[in-house]
Order: C-alpha cells, then structure tokens, then sequence
C-alpha cells in the first residue's frame, strides 16, 4: 500500500530484507530497526511488510524465478511498475548469494575439508625390534553440514595402502574430468 | 607317546615358544641363534634341527608378534561415487557435482566404513598433499636416515 510505505523507506525494507537473509540468518531483525528511513512506519506493518518481501525473495531464489517471472508475480500482487522495478534491480545485486545461501541449506555426509599426514619411521615396538618400516598416518579434517565441526578421521597406513588410496582417488578425479568434458 | 610326565612337556614348548618368540623379536642372525643355544649343550643334531626351526618360522612369527604393537585405526579400502546434485528442498535446478567417498579402516579386528564426501577441487587438493606425503620417502633425508639405521 503506496501510503503506508512512501518510496524511501520501501527501498530500506528491501535493503534490510535482503540484507538479514543474506548476512545474518540466525540474527534478531535490529537491522529493520536501525535504518532511520523506517523509523516512521508502524511496527506492526513493518514486521509484516519484512516477512512477505523475505518470504518472496526465498522463493524466487529456490524456484530459480528468472525477472520476467517475478514481475507477473509482483504484479498480480497489485505493486505498481517503480516498486517492482524496485524490487527487481535488489534482486539482480543479491541472486548470487542468495543462490549461494540456498544451496548450502540440507544434509549431506560429513565433508572432507582438508588433509593432514604423517610420515614416520618404525624402528621397534616392545613386541617386536628392528622393524625398519615406514607408516603414515592421515588425518582427514571434516566439517558437518549441521554443526560445522565433527572429530577428523584418522588413520594409519603403509606406503603400498597410501598408494593405493592416492591410485583411487586419482581415479576418481579423471571419471570427474571425463564427466564434465561430456 | 613320549613317555614323560605332562609338567616336563609343558616345560619344553614354553622353552621352545620362548626360544622362538625372543629369538624372532631380536631378529638375531644365525651365528647369534647358534651360539646362544650351545650353552643349552644340546647335540648337533638337535642344534642343527632348532635353528631350522627359528629360521623357517622366523618370518610368521614377527607377523603375529607385529600385531600386538599399539594400533591406530588402519587403512583397508576406499570405495567412490561421482554425483551430481540437481535439487534439494531448499534450491532448485543446481548442478553441484561431489565425490562420495567410502571409507574403510580396520580396528581392533573390526572393519568399520564411513562415508564422507568432497567437492572436486578439494579432492584435486587431497591428491596433491598425499602425493606429496609418498614423495617424502624418496628424499635425501629420509633415505640417509633408513641407511643409517639399517
């Protein structure tokens, strides 16, 4: 409603709507607050006004909405053609991380973020002397998509087991090469 | 069969498990074998017929021994999948290609299996390191410390 919302303070609820899902998801909404453009808008109207633009720019953003789209959209929502215009050109800035965003939401396996190894020496063990053999030890550092952090896996290995694993996850790497050619 | 007493048998495999045992453990050399069990003033026959003994099972026997040393969760297999994620609850039409990764260790004589995933530029980056990590042996340094300890 053009009266309620003059033309600056729409643009600072687009900016904060934006701005509190793209940088702060788990933050409080100080940022509405803090804008002096939306200072003269009831609260009650700003809280609402907040949550339908988020609510629709999450679901542009999931649907993948291209701007055509979301014009016909704005429009049968009965926003005149400067609003949408508005809320199109804010759109364009923030669809990238906003792609982003989305996309990292859901579960998967923990993800290996890096590797650590170890190379030594076995000179004797109080079972068994004069070893003379060299091992590994491997820590791969993972991340888990809900927590972020999660205890690394670790193991140990001879040369010919490193070989191994080095051999198959080369392999791994060329069928992705020959996967992305295709 | 042998016409002694359980105690004198029991006796002579302990003897003969820890000559084996203690002998393999040090990996002492034949003429070392030789020496020491000439103190036990046995006839050359039998002398002749333990160091067989040592050298045939010298080798199994460091195996089994190997064993108990303090173990870490070991490498057994490495399985992979190549996907490619192209929707998910939350976003549609992606293209977000992983590799899936399965792993199995063993432990205590349990195999146990994980499953973990990564993108492709960290597994070129995991490749690089480890390739890294099997160069090391061939170094200078490390091959003047596996001479010098032989």
């Amino acid at each position: 409603d053009p009266r309620c919302f003059p033309r600056r303070p729409y643009a600072a609820l687009l900016r904060a709507a934006f701005h509190s899902l793209l940088h702060h998801p788990h933050a409080g909404n100080s940022f509405i607050l803090d804008d002096p453009d939306l200072k003269d808008i009831d609260p009650m109207v700003l809280k609402h006004c907040h949550a339908a633009a988020a609510t629709c720019i999450l679901e542009a953003g999931k649907q993948k909405a291209d701007i055509s789209a979301i014009s016909a959209c704005l429009e049968d929502c009965k926003l005149d053609k400067e609003r949408i215009e508005q809320f199109c050109t804010e759109y364009q800035k923030n669809k990238d991380a906003l792609e982003i965003l989305l996309g990292s939401i859901g579960r998967s396996p923990l993800h290996i973020t890096d590797v650590s190894w170890r190379l030594e020496y076995q000179i004797k063990s109080n079972q068994l002397h004069k070893t003379y053999q060299p091992s590994y030890f491997v820590t791969l550092n993972v991340e888990n998509s809900d927590s972020g952090s999660h205890p690394d896996v670790s193991f140990s290995c001879t040369m010919e087991q490193l070989q191994d694993l080095v051999g198959k996850l080369k392999d791994a790497a060329k069928s992705l090469e020959r996967a992305t050619q295709m | 069969k042998l016409n002694v007493g359980v105690d004198t048998v029991q006796h002579g495999v302990e003897g003969l498990a820890y000559l084996l045992t203690e002998s393999s453990k040090l990996m002492i050399s034949e003429t070392d074998f030789q020496d020491s069990i000439h103190v036990l003033g046995f006839s050359d026959e039998l002398n002749k017929l333990l160091l067989q003994l040592y050298l045939d099972n010298r080798k199994e026997i460091r195996s089994i021994l190997g064993e108990l040393t303090p173990k870490l969760p070991s490498y057994h297999n490495l399985e992979w999948r190549l996907d490619v994620q192209l929707a998910s609850r939350s976003l549609r039409q992606q293209i977000k290609p992983a590799v899936t990764i399965k792993l199995h260790l063993n432990q205590h004589e349990d195999q146990t299996a994980q499953v973990l995933q990564t993108d492709p530029s960290t597994l070129l980056h995991l490749i690089q390191q480890l390739e890294q990590a099997l160069g090391e042996m061939k170094t200078n340094h490390c091959r003047r410390i596996v001479r010098n300890m032989k």
